[in-house]
Order: structure tokens, then C-alpha cells, then sequence
């Protein structure tokens, strides 16, 4: 893939990598419509940036259901 | 109003608890209820759909033998006699569990779900498996496999997902209780779309052992039934940790029926603008209707927003999307015209997600759920939210097999105010709260803080002990 394809197709490079990577090919016109889907995950993605902290992971979040419980 | 259902003779309108006390109390016996609820399934199943599988004689023989051992003196638990039927997706062994799905047409799990073993040991008889979204991954009631499931408000309606047959069937008095799941909202939708009460547990509250995976990070056991004091029943009996699920929490759990005490005093909902955005007007007037019944009960009610409720939808929608993606890769690789094609549709977009945006998503999780805390709750009690924003769509208007670009927007609207509980892993309940302009049910949920769920059981019943949305009998079944 080059950036030049992506940006002329960005599904079909998506459907590309999905099997490049997953094995799996594209199942439908209902799946490549859902695809498109995706830019707007990616946008919110963004607009995250720079609120990941160096420390966090995922076991912080057992940790915070037990801290933020109420207290008798 | 009092807490009393009026049974008016027909046992299947009593509520879970009633039906309990009246078993208990030698009032009626198991196979009285189980006879009443076979004769509603088999006056409206066939127009509802909500069961795969009914086990009528199992029922009654099993119905015999809890009245033997109530005459013999037996101790009797909190479901004594009560009966209920499961989400197709809740395992017993050598029984089969399709998942509402084609692919595990004959899949007979070799073990017992945690959940299902606490409630045959509360004395439950089980009625049979219930319709749901293929692989519990739709929001809808529709199934191409086994037929979709109906409103029984209205049967050209949708009933919610994934936990179709879960809330039908108790809308429509086959049973006095079912589990559902919920992983972005599959017990709230068919609890407001169908009219009856629903609770979605603190995530970990509940074992998931022996129940189908869809999201292991955001799937939950919980229960629907008419009112809040039976789902404080079922949840006090399903819930604790479970040894064979390392991630089910070891919290004591409280007598949640002991928390119903109708008083509301003092206590403080926030309603948080971001659920409101293009809300239906018909909506929110029921919605602030429902508001005014928690003031009158003693409520402060204010008004906040939670920014963070942005980065909550972003980073929940990777999660569910990714884990189902990964889940079900197998059989997307080798099997997949066995599955709907609105079910592939749905799923692939999962495999485009990238790893660090996933792990991003867990990493952020407990931070994202301390700011909502502070933002939404800092000075709150509970969460006040219309369960859907819109009015509940028909069947037609949401069947992506039809038309999937012009009803995926639709499709995916009805989990907008859901989904963010999930993500949080936040307890919270839906109750009826009245109808919109089509006469379908509209729902209210409350939320809470961790663990909370005895004090949204609480407010959820005193709203029921000031009003009869939940006593209403569904218009297309009566």
C-alpha cells in the first residue's frame, strides 16, 4: 500500500489490511458501508490526544471501581 | 399507591415477588404459576416470539416437586416456585444453547453457568431459553435466524436488544423474570423498549461464568422483570464473587430489598445535558414528567454536564467493537455465511481498529471513570437519563438487511445513552416511566457509583410506589 492508494481509497486499503492482517475478506456491501463508519471513531480518536498518561493501563480500572465506591 | 400488584385472579399479572409470597404463603402453588404462564405463552408466544425453547413438562415436573417440598415442610428459598426463563446464551449442561445464532444450533455446553445454578438453587423453575440478537450483537430484537422478537406494545416494533425475548416475555407475563446480558445496553433497551425494569450490575457484580462472551471487558449479567423489588430479588441471588470467574468481585453483597424503603430525601440526581442532545421533545417531556415524581418524593434534582461523556463513547465503541472482533474471528475466517449478513456487516469493522487505540481504550478506562465521577457525580447521588432519546423504532425502520445505509444511523443511535455505562462500568437501571407518541413504552435510567446498586433499586422503587407505568398490561397481548 502507498500513501497515495490510501488516500484515493481509504476502504479499500482498510479491506487490504483487514485481510493482510486478520485473514478475513471483506463479507459484503453491508460491511464496507459500516467501514466508513470508522472515521468517525477515528476522529474521536484524535481529538484524545494528549490525554493518555505514561502510566496508565488497564488494571487501573478495578483500582478505580473500588476507590470511587460509596463510603458507608 | 401501594407496593401490591392487583392480581385480579390471574396469577400471571402478579409481580416476581408477589408470585413468590403467594407460593410461600400456600396462596398458590409452583404449578398454579406454571400453568398460568403456559397459558399466556400459548395464547401470544406466537405472535411475540420470545421463546426458542419451552420446557413444559419439565416445568410442571419440576413445578410438582417444589409443591411436594413446601407440603413436606422444606426450607424454601426466595424464589421458591417462581418461574423464569433465560437469555438463549445462559449454559446448562447438556442443554442446547444457540445463542440466537445459527452457528451454535447444536451447541451443548458441558457446564452449568454460575447464575443459572444460584437461581435453581433459589428455587426457580425454569421455563426455557429465550430469543435474542444473534450473539447478543444487536440493539434491535431482530434475528435471521430464529425470527425476530415483537413488541408486545406493538408487534410491528422493535423490543430492544440483545435481550429480546428477555424483556417480551416479561412485558408480556410468560414469566416473572429472565436474565439478560448487557454489554451496551442489551437489558436497558428491551427494559424501556418493552416497558418493564431492568439493571445492568456494577461491572465484576455478577459471575460471568458459563455465559456466552461478546465483550469480556464490558459484558454483564443482570436481570429484567416487572419492578425494581424483583430485580433486587434476582440480583440478590445471582450476585457475588464466583471462584470459577476470577474477575467477579469480592464486595459483600447487601440486602438490596432491605435498601427499598421509598425514601428519596435528600437524595441527589443529576441530569447531565450530553444524554439530552436531540432528544425527541415527546421524550423529554415524559423524562422531566418522571423528574418531577423523584421531586415529589424528596429528590434535589440539578443539572450539569460531564465533558468527559465524549471520550466515553470514543473509547467504548473500540472496546466492544474490537473484543467481538476478536471472538468471533474464527468462524468470520472459516464460517462465515452462517452468520446474518447484518451481523458481518456490523462486526468488520472491528478488525480495522488499531492495537494501541484498543489498549488506549482499557488504559483510559479508570481515569475516564474517576473524571465522570467528579464531573457528574462530585455532587450527586444518581444519574438521571431518558434510557433512548427517540421514540422505539419499528422493525422495518431499523432492518439493516433491507436497507443498511439508511437505517444504520438509526441503528446505532439506540445506544447512545447505554453504551457510556458500560465503558464506566457503572451500575444502572431502567424503568418505565410512561409512553410516547406511538403508545410504546418510554424508559428512565438511574445510575449510580460503583457498587451502587442498592441505592438505585431504591429510587427506582419509590418512583413505582408513586405510579402504574409498570403495572400496565402490553396493549397487543392483553
Amino acid at each position: 500500500m502507498t500513501g497515495t492508494a490510501d488516500a484515493a481509497d481509504p476502504v479499500a486499503a482498510t479491506v487490504a489490511a483487514i485481510r493482510c492482517w486478520s485473514g478475513i475478506t471483506l463479507p459484503g456491501e453491508m460491511a464496507r458501508h459500516a467501514l466508513r463508519d470508522l472515521e468517525a471513531m477515528r476522529r474521536g480518536l484524535a481529538a484524545l490526544h494528549g490525554t493518555l498518561a505514561f502510566e496508565d493501563e488497564p488494571s487501573g480500572f478495578e483500582l478505580a471501581l473500588h476507590d470511587l465506591k460509596e463510603q458507608p | 399507591m401501594t407496593d401490591a400488584l392487583p392480581a385480579g385472579g390471574d396469577l400471571a399479572a402478579l409481580s416476581l415477588t408477589e408470585a413468590a409470597a403467594a407460593v410461600a404463603a400456600g396462596e398458590a402453588t409452583a404449578t398454579d404459576l406454571v400453568r398460568a404462564c403456559l397459558a399466556r405463552i400459548d395464547a401470544h408466544d406466537g405472535a411475540v416470539n420470545a421463546l426458542i425453547r419451552l420446557d413444559r413438562d419439565e416445568a410442571l415436573q419440576a413445578a410438582a416437586a417444589a409443591d411436594q417440598a413446601r407440603a413436606a415442610g422444606a426450607p424454601l428459598g426466595p424464589l421458591h416456585g417462581v418461574p423464569l426463563a433465560q437469555k438463549d446464551m445462559y449454559y446448562r449442561a447438556g442443554r442446547v444453547s444457540s445463542c440466537g445464532s445459527a452457528i451454535r444450533r447444536e451447541f451443548a455446553p458441558a457446564v452449568t453457568a454460575t447464575v443459572i445454578g444460584r437461581l435453581d438453587a433459589a428455587g426457580s423453575i425454569d421455563l426455557g431459553t429465550l430469543n435474542m440478537a444473534e450473539f447478543a450483537f444487536n440493539p434491535t430484537g431482530h434475528n435471521h435466524h430464529r425470527g425476530d422478537c415483537h413488541n408486545p406494545w406493538d408487534l410491528a416494533r422493535c423490543t430492544g436488544g440483545s435481550s429480546s425475548g428477555s424483556g417480551a416475555g416479561v412485558a408480556a407475563r410468560f414469566f416473572y423474570g429472565a436474565l439478560g446480558s448487557d454489554t451496551g445496553g442489551s437489558i436497558r433497551l428491551p427494559a424501556t423498549m418493552c416497558g418493564v425494569t431492568g439493571i445492568k450490575p456494577t461491572q465484576t457484580r455478577v459471575s460471568r461464568f458459563g455465559v456466552m462472551p461478546l465483550s469480556f471487558t464490558c459484558d454483564n449479567v443482570g436481570p429484567l422483570a416487572r419492578t425494581a423489588r424483583d430485580c433486587a430479588r434476582l440480583l440478590g441471588v445471582i450476585a457475588g464473587h464466583d471462584p470459577k470467574d476470577p474477575t467477579s468481585a469480592r464486595e459483600p453483597v447487601p440486602d438490596y430489598e432491605a435498601a427499598l424503603d421509598g425514601d428519596l430525601r435528600g437524595q441527589r440526581v443529576a441530569v447531565v445535558d450530553w444524554f439530552l442532545e436531540g432528544a425527541e421533545p415527546a421524550i423529554l417531556h415524559v423524562f422531566e414528567r418522571a423528574l418531577q415524581v423523584l421531586r415529589d418524593r424528596g429528590a434535589e434534582v440539578h443539572r450539569l454536564d460531564a465533558p468527559v461523556l465524549d471520550a466515553v463513547a470514543t473509547y467504548g465503541g473500540v472496546i466492544s467493537r474490537v473484543e467481538a472482533a476478536t471472538i468471533h474471528a474464527e468462524w468470520m475466517r472459516g464460517r462465515v455465511a452462517e452468520y446474518a449478513p447484518h451481523f458481518v456487516g456490523r462486526l468488520y469493522p472491528g478488525y480495522a481498529i488499531p492495537a494501541h487505540a484498543y489498549v488506549e481504550a482499557l488504559s483510559r478506562r479508570g481515569p475516564v471513570l474517576r473524571e465522570f465521577v467528579a464531573q457528574a457525580m462530585g455532587h450527586a447521588d444518581l444519574v438521571a437519563v431518558p434510557t433512548l432519546r427517540a421514540h422505539v423504532p419499528t422493525l422495518a425502520e431499523t432492518d439493516l438487511e433491507t436497507d443498511f445505509a439508511a437505517h444504520w444511523d438509526r441503528h446505532m443511535a439506540l445506544t447512545a445513552n447505554t453504551r457510556p455505562f458500560n465503558y464506566l462500568g457503572l451500575p444502572a437501571a431502567s424503568i418505565p416511566i410512561g409512553f410516547d407518541d406511538n403508545g410504546v413504552p418510554v424508559g428512565l435510567t438511574l445510575a449510580a457509583r460503583p457498587f451502587a446498586e442498592a441505592r438505585v433499586l431504591r429510587a427506582a422503587d419509590a418512583y413505582q410506589r408513586d405510579t402504574d407505568w409498570h403495572r400496565r398490561m402490553p396493549t397487543a397481548v392483553a
